[in-house]
């Protein structure tokens, strides 16, 4: 029993930093750009097969190939920036059809070029660390890692940077930043392409350890959005937390209650939190 | 009085159109129709971005199936108690949210929230619902007529029917917005913490709308799986939630009957133009895109501006 509950423990950690990686993404252009791009899923999608393709079918090594896709990723944020989501700052609905919309586009494109056959990419890492209590895989492993060097890297950034901290001005005091001479298009812009990147990220390293669709994005920008608002919009260890602490109630959720319902678990959780702490966990009151 | 003739010409459509493929793709949008134009009522008129639409549409057409299945009524009666189902499904969800005074954004999520969890059960309360394989409706809904029932099979009556149930939709919603109770929706979309102080109980006409709309989704949900024939779990997904908020984009939601052409070119588009299954997705997304940056207040929205011009 003790083994399960902490294999699953660990399961949750790892898809929750997935989530956490999609939230992050999802809180950073919400306070910026005053949107949720929904489209964040399709561009992990982009992510993946990008990643998939360079390493299984060109042959490029899947350490060089990750960064690749997520360049890949980003150019097709830059792209959707400046002919989409340009035109939908600080319109929530308008910016929610249109990503909507969006992942149509990107779906029907994937699904031209990479057919509906479900793609699996050849074990980049095989084997697993024992533990003794538990086993882990070790690319389940290197993608935690990562992951969560990332966010913390993103972490820093906000916070020690000349532009971490434009960000959380222009967050604060749209205006008043302006005034202070924060390039705010700029800023924009750069948000809506780096939560792309990181998403593109997310997918790649997603294509190590399941099988791609290309609806694959779907479930994840959904715990994304759940996360980040679990978190508290705004908060960007929150979103890391809030993906954890939605994986993990899930996969626990999922040995003591039927497991069919394993969707419904994070949505009542999320539920009470907005009913009892409107502004999620890790944020103070509003 | 002149937009209510606007929909005579309709009613001479059969008769001078034999096209099956024509008349199928109008009866899906008056369908869709109903269910758009009950939206726009909690989203254009109140202003709240409601994701529940789709569970409301997805439980109305369960419970008349199941309704009819277990208690033996008729369609009508079935369809009855799915508009009670809905409505007392709607209050609690409705309670929960405008108790706790969420807005916007968060009203949105856990909408959602509740939506997918009524998709969920549904999904896998296999012995009741049959789990994701859904149901195929084999009974026919008939109507009285002076000199017996007649079965509603066949486009024509479909037709028919459903337009009229759509005149009836649009009526009703029409009376709603333009009445006392309309003005305050009008005011809590405006600005609802001015409402409140003006008097206007926000949570009492918030819950009427959120009501109304749901009730109109339930009915759209019955005559929808009966006319295809088939209900699923797909009835509640997010999918469907979203399609419903593109179709009243697309028409606009300034207008009651705007919503309706919204229906009408998501559902017949996609087979105007004969392209493969990735390409009509494709068409559909940027169908959705282009017509938000380009027509902000949708189809009748940019009429509108088009008629002032001229």
């Amino acid at each position: 029993m003790l083994q399960l509950v902490v294999g699953q423990l660990l399961n949750g950690v790892i898809i929750g930093t997935l989530y956490g990686i999609v939230a992050l993404g999802v809180t950073l252009t919400f306070g910026i750009t005053g949107i949720v791009n929904f489209a964040l899923g399709a561009f992990m999608a982009i992510g993946a097969y990008t990643g998939w393709y360079l390493t299984d079918v060109v042959g490029i090594a899947y350490p060089v190939a990750v960064p690749l896709a997520v360049l890949v990723a980003a150019l097709f944020g830059l792209l959707a920036d400046q002919t989409l989501f340009r035109f939908t700052r600080n319109n929530l609905i308008n910016g929610l059809i249109v990503s909507i919309g969006l992942i149509s586009v990107i779906q029907s494109v994937l699904l031209m070029v990479w057919t509906t056959t479900p793609k699996n990419m050849h074990y980049v890492l095989p084997g697993v660390i024992n533990l003794d209590l538990f086993i882990v895989p070790k690319m389940k492993g290197v993608v935690f890692l990562v992951l969560l060097v990332v966010i913390l890297a993103t972490y820093a950034a906000l916070t020690r940077t000349w532009a971490g901290r434009a960000a959380y001005a222009y967050a604060q005091a749209p205006e008043a930043a302006k005034l202070m001479g924060v390039r705010t298009e700029l800023l924009q812009t750069g948000v809506v392409v780096y939560s792309t990147a990181l998403a593109g990220l997310g997918g790649a390293l997603y294509a190590s350890l399941y099988s791609l669709e290309v609806s694959m994005g779907a479930s994840y920008i959904l715990k994304g959005v759940e996360a980040a608002i679990l978190a508290g919009i705004g908060s960007v260890m929150g979103s890391l937390v809030g993906g954890i602490v939605l994986g993990v109630t899930e996969a626990i959720g999922s040995i003591f209650f039927p497991q069919a319902y394993r969707d419904a678990y994070g949505l009542v959780f999320l539920v009470l939190i907005l009913l009892f702490r409107p502004s999620g966990l890790f944020v103070r009151g509003r | 009085m002149k937009s209510s003739l606007l929909w005579l010409p309709l009613f001479a459509v059969p008769l001078v159109l034999h096209n099956d493929v024509v008349l199928t793709i109008l009866v899906f949008t008056f369908i869709l129709g109903i269910l758009a134009v009950s939206f726009n009522l909690i989203f254009g008129y109140t202003g709240q971005l409601s994701l529940f639409h789709a569970a409301a549409f997805g439980i109305g057409a369960y419970a008349t199936e199941l309704a009819m299945a277990h208690l033996g009524v008729s369609f009508w009666i079935g369809m009855m108690i799915a508009v009670l189902v809905v409505l007392t499904i709607s209050l609690l969800v409705g309670t929960i949210c405008f108790r706790f005074k969420l807005k916007e954004f968060y009203f949105a999520i856990v909408t959602f929230a509740f939506s997918e969890m009524a998709r969920l059960v549904i999904l896998n309360w296999n012995s009741f619902t049959n789990g994701s394989l859904g149901i195929n409706l084999t009974a026919k809904p008939s109507i009285w007529l002076p000199g017996g029932a007649i079965a509603i099979e066949g486009t024509r009556i479909w037709y028919y029917l459903s337009l009229v149930v759509l005149i009836l939709t649009v009526t009703v919603c029409a009376r709603v917005v333009h009445s006392w109770m309309g003005r305050c929706f009008a005011a809590i979309r405006l600005n609802d913490e001015l409402a409140d102080t003006l008097g206007i109980d926000v949570f009492r006409y918030k819950l009427i709308s959120f009501l109304i709309g749901n009730a109109g989704a339930a009915v759209a949900g019955a005559f929808y799986a009966f006319y295809l024939g088939y209900i699923e779990p797909a009835y509640l997904s997010i999918d469907q939630s979203l399609a419903i908020v593109a179709m009243v984009l697309l028409g606009g939601r300034d207008t009651v009957a705007g919503p309706v052409i919204g229906a009408l070119v998501l559902t017949a588009l996609p087979h105007v133009i004969n392209f493969s299954a990735e390409t009509r997705i494709l068409v559909y997304g940027l169908i959705l895109v282009f017509t938000i940056l380009v027509m902000p207040k949708g189809i009748t929205g940019a009429i509108a501006r088009l008629a002032r011009a001229v």
